[in-house]
């Protein structure tokens, strides 16, 4: 899910490109006659060229067109509309509030998740850690339309939260269309991934090791510090990377919590492309969050792939 | 801190993270029921009649049925197309394997919002190329849903066949069973929890996606979560609540039986 979110969601539909477990090697029939592979592939390989790989493609060609308003879109060759983009602060500011808002959201999962992750691992038995996990995870599924739906019941101004604090004389405090709602509403989009994603790889460390420094008189959190953290590294980065990617492409929850005046770039990219109708500089939009999810996934990546080998030397 | 109390620490955290997944759906649940005509705190009184509301509106009624209709040819397609690639994906060792393979699953790595937009354009372009409607027509929905259903078809159904033996289509080939047969009476009941494990998930990656059918909806032809979006930004009542809760009622039953074949946690 995410996919996306997401998506769901995947969020929103997008999710997990990090925990796709390759298939072992194949065994048998190696070297023998190739065409039977291609052909069972083939369908499939055409359907996802001609759905998703060439319509992005053209995509990223119509970003280097011209729009002209009354017509649409001008053939040009011109990196206008990119520089439309780094020239406006508005658009830097969509930029700027999808960022900030993705990567406290982000945090927040790391922080929320790990202590549930580490409790299903260590503490809780077999029985309830699938039961416990199938429900993180069936919320998720449930789409981001009626996720949302829920928390604006609950956020809304007359909304549960409020009626809750007003029964014992609190002042109603508005939350619905503020970015600290549409921070509660991504994190528990983003909170199943970075469960699940943690939990498997706290699975693979060695309860042992844990016991031995404890028996070594490492306190609690020395452990996690000096133990748990370095080797559940590559989770956690996974995790946070899953979570940042999914909520730098949101959708529902920005439009529907965060309201008109709240501006994220995948609600932008939809404004633009379809209403609008600017489709050279809506798919530069689209282009340039790829972009710049990419470039802060693979910087965080190396620098902390570094930092993990000098720990591990 | 001794051991007990950090036990108490974790368990507590984990109780108050679930309540926060979980709760809101309970909420909104709840209010579905409530006799109150503009939603509010606490219920006057409980009713049925939003159910009967929620039926009897256009947008929900047909963008339900429009739902049903697309996810299940997006099943039907992410299978077709699905299952014989990840057969060859286990069974076969073949130059550009890894490629494909990356290459069907990427619909999942794409954002929701960033391949609708660029499908859409290329439906525009192919209906001034061909003159015919495809943006906001069921078939243009039917190919978009099918390609967000794909990997997760290919994901469930590799990971059922590798952990099913080839030594038994072996056997059955030695003994002079051709390549369908094979298929059809050897792999395809070992590997069948795989196959409705994905057909079910499908079904409801399929059902619940918003960013890509955003784009490619037309008038009339709504799935049943951009109709619930429509509805949210206008308006927030019990009405669209029993429609959410019917949602999570069904997805939840499809989700519980397709665990019961492949673990869902897995599937992340």
């Amino acid at each position: 899910m995410t996919s996306s979110a997401s998506s769901g969601p995947a969020t929103s539909g997008a999710t997990a490109p990090v925990a796709t477990a390759s298939p072992p090697a194949p065994r048998g029939r190696e070297g023998r006659r190739l065409a039977p592979a291609y052909g069972l592939t083939a369908p499939a390989t055409i359907f996802v060229l001609l759905a998703l790989i060439g319509p992005l493609a053209l995509m990223f060609r119509y970003s280097l067109n011209r729009f002209v308003p009354g017509q649409m879109m001008v053939e040009a060759l011109t990196l206008d509309n990119y520089a439309r983009f780094f020239a406006d602060s508005f658009y830097q500011e969509v930029l700027g509030t999808t960022l900030w808002i993705s990567a406290l959201s982000t945090l927040l999962c790391l922080v929320a998740g790990f202590p549930v992750a580490y409790f299903l691992v260590r503490q809780a038995s077999d029985k309830w850690k699938g039961r416990l996990l199938l429900l993180i995870v069936l919320p998720l599924l449930m789409g981001n339309a009626v996720r949302t739906a829920a928390w604006m019941v609950i956020l809304g101004d007359k909304g549960l939260f409020n009626a809750v604090i007003g029964a014992i004389g609190i002042s109603p405090v508005k939350l619905m269309y503020t970015p600290t709602a549409v921070v509660i509403g991504l994190v528990s989009v983003l909170l199943p991934f970075m469960i699940v994603t943690l939990q498997s790889v706290i699975e693979g460390i060695d309860a042992n090791l844990e016991s031995a420094a404890q028996s070594l008189g490492a306190s609690h959190l020395t452990v996690l510090r000096r133990v748990v953290l370095p080797l559940a590294l590559p989770g956690i980065l996974a995790g946070t990377m899953l979570c940042f990617i999914l909520s730098m492409n949101a959708y529902a929850t920005p439009v529907l919590i965060g309201g008109p005046s709240f501006h994220m770039m995948a609600p932008t990219v939809y404004q633009q492309v379809a209403k609008a109708m600017n489709w050279p500089f809506g798919a530069a939009l689209a282009f340039v969050l790829m972009a710049v999810t990419l470039v802060l996934t693979t910087t965080a990546n190396v620098l902390v792939q570094r930092r993990y080998r000098r720990w591990s030397e | 801190m001794g051991l007990l109390a950090v036990n108490r620490i974790y368990a507590a955290i984990t109780a108050l993270v679930l309540a926060f997944v979980v709760l809101p759906l309970g909420a909104v649940i709840w209010v579905s029921f409530f006799a109150n005509r503009i939603l509010s705190f606490p219920a006057t009184g409980y009713t049925l009649d939003w159910y009967v509301r929620a039926w009897q509106l256009d947008s929900f009624r047909n963008g339900f049925i429009t739902s049903v209709e697309t996810a299940l040819v997006a099943v039907a397609l992410s299978l077709a197309l699905g299952v014989p690639a990840s057969l060859a994906l286990v069974r076969y060792r073949f130059p550009g394997r890894d490629a494909i393979q990356t290459l069907l699953l990427s619909p999942m790595v794409v954002p929701g919002i960033v391949g609708g937009a660029a499908l859409f354009m290329a439906f525009i372009e192919l209906e001034i190329l061909l003159d015919v409607d495809i943006s906001g027509t069921l078939p243009g929905l039917f190919v978009a849903h099918g390609l967000i259903a794909l990997p997760w078809t290919v994901r469930l159904v590799t990971a059922s066949l590798v952990g099913m033996s080839p030594s038994y289509e072996e056997a059955a080939q030695s003994l002079g069973a051709g390549r369908l047969t094979t298929f059809f009476r050897v792999t395809l009941p070992i590997i069948k929890p795989g196959i409705v494990a994905a057909a079910l998930f499908s079904f409801v990656i399929s059902f619940i996606d918003l960013e890509k059918s955003i784009f490619l909806v037309g008038p009339g032809r709504t799935t049943l979560q951009i109709a619930l979006v429509s509805y949210l930004e206008w308006n927030l009542d019990s009405t669209v609540a029993a429609v959410a809760t019917v949602q999570i009622l069904i997805i939840g039953v499809l989700l519980l039986v397709s665990d019961r074949y492949a673990r869902l946690s897995r599937a992340f």
